[in-house]
């Protein structure tokens, strides 16, 4: 998250938060569309105990000042905190609950603290790296351009054998070696999420549209909550460290995440003009 | 695909040859933690893999933690700019410690 935004972060006086560690983690995100002065849920059912008149007040505050607004929501007898974040957007601000639901890392794991991945996800989607995709959206953007590569993955034994296809289909882009190779890890890592988080697989493509390349990954697993990542590591070591999120948000264009019950969809672009 | 060789002494070297994904995990762990069986140290030598990723460079860090607890101190070798370059990215250093990469 932007050091401008976390210096802004204010306590909310209202106190929405009565869940249990039992529960899961989430990523919640609604929309505030100016126009109508509506709000409508993007990611999951957008019920976080604040009265839609505050949030359409915060989001038009955050829409008159262009600013990246982030609130902090804690409990008083609790150490954990929760994060309320306010994206403007042209026309609309995207409204991000971020909920830990006092998940925490144990002491001596080394993966990523969940409020490092979803301040990520909250920072990307403030500086317009990351796009929430509506379900329609989703139907405009997915079937644009030419398909080059389409596949499914069943399973981690496939990941080899789909960086070999995107990388072929890459040979003749025009990119030089190393963002061949850049774009080849993103996309093996957006691959490898989906496996571990997805429901154990999905499809690939690769296509080709008129001023970018775009990998689209996809599965129907239960879509994007973070549960597993908060596991303790498995004694083969394949919990998800929570850095192939970053690897994809540091490195690509832009990115599209639409995520709900029948799925998660990420859009992974490299522009070429 | 992930291959392993391994070279016997008191500080056996793995050599790892292939890719560090998700797939690996058995593998790696495996012939990692069968050269680490009453070794004083354990190098791994990063030479011929082509292609590593978060997934993999979790299972490298997670192996360095655990074996360092057991008091086995890992070493990686002769890392590509690739591997290298997901470390870097990963801060795999602050994880797992300069020591790891003594001499690399």
């Amino acid at each position: 998250m932007p050091q401008d935004a976390l210096d802004r972060l204010v306590a909310l006086d209202d106190d929405p938060v009565t869940d249990t560690a039992s529960q899961p983690a989430t990523l919640q995100v609604c929309r505030y569309v100016a126009r109508t002065r509506s709000l409508r849920s993007v990611i999951g059912e957008f019920d976080i105990g604040v009265p839609d008149d505050d949030l359409r007040r915060h989001a038009v505050e955050a829409m008159r000042r262009k600013e990246f607004m982030a609130y902090t929501v804690s409990l008083p007898d609790r150490f954990d905190t929760d994060e309320l974040c306010f994206v403007p957007q042209d026309g609309w601000c995207d409204i991000l609950s971020i909920r830990t639901n006092g998940w925490h890392r144990h002491h001596g794991d080394h993966r990523r603290g969940l409020n490092e991945i979803l301040s990520d996800l909250a920072g990307a989607v403030a500086c317009a790296k990351l796009r929430i995709l509506s379900t329609e959206e989703l139907e405009v953007e997915r079937p644009r351009g030419t398909a080059l590569v389409e596949l499914g993955l069943a399973d981690a034994a496939a990941l080899a054998s789909a960086r070999r296809a995107i990388s072929g289909a890459l040979a003749g882009s025009g990119l030089s070696r190393s963002a061949r190779a850049m774009y080849v890890l993103c996309v093996s890592e957006a691959a490898s999420n989906m496996l571990l988080h997805g429901g154990g697989g999905g499809t690939l493509a690769l296509r080709r549209l008129d001023d970018r390349l775009r990998a689209v990954v996809a599965d129907r697993g239960p879509g994007l909550n973070f549960v597993n990542w908060m596991q303790p590591p498995s004694d083969d070591g394949q919990a998800s460290m929570g850095y192939g999120l970053k690897i994809i948000l540091d490195n690509l264009d832009t990115v599209g995440l639409h995520t709900g019950e029948s799925g998660t969809t990420l859009l992974l672009d490299h522009m070429t003009k | 695909m992930l291959q392993t060789t391994t070279s016997p002494g008191p500080a056996p070297t793995v050599h790892l040859s292939g890719e560090l994904d998700l797939d690996c995990a058995d593998g790696l762990r495996a012939a990692v933690f069968a050269a680490a069986r009453g070794a004083q140290a354990v190098v791994v030598d990063f030479a011929d893999v082509q292609f590593i990723d978060s997934s993999g460079t979790g299972i490298f860090v997670r192996l360095c933690l655990d074996l360092r607890s057991q008091s086995v101190p890992v070493t990686a070798r002769n890392l590509p700019p690739q591997v290298r370059g997901v470390f870097d990215m990963l801060r795999v250093r602050e994880l797992v410690g300069d020591e790891v990469f003594a001499g690399s």
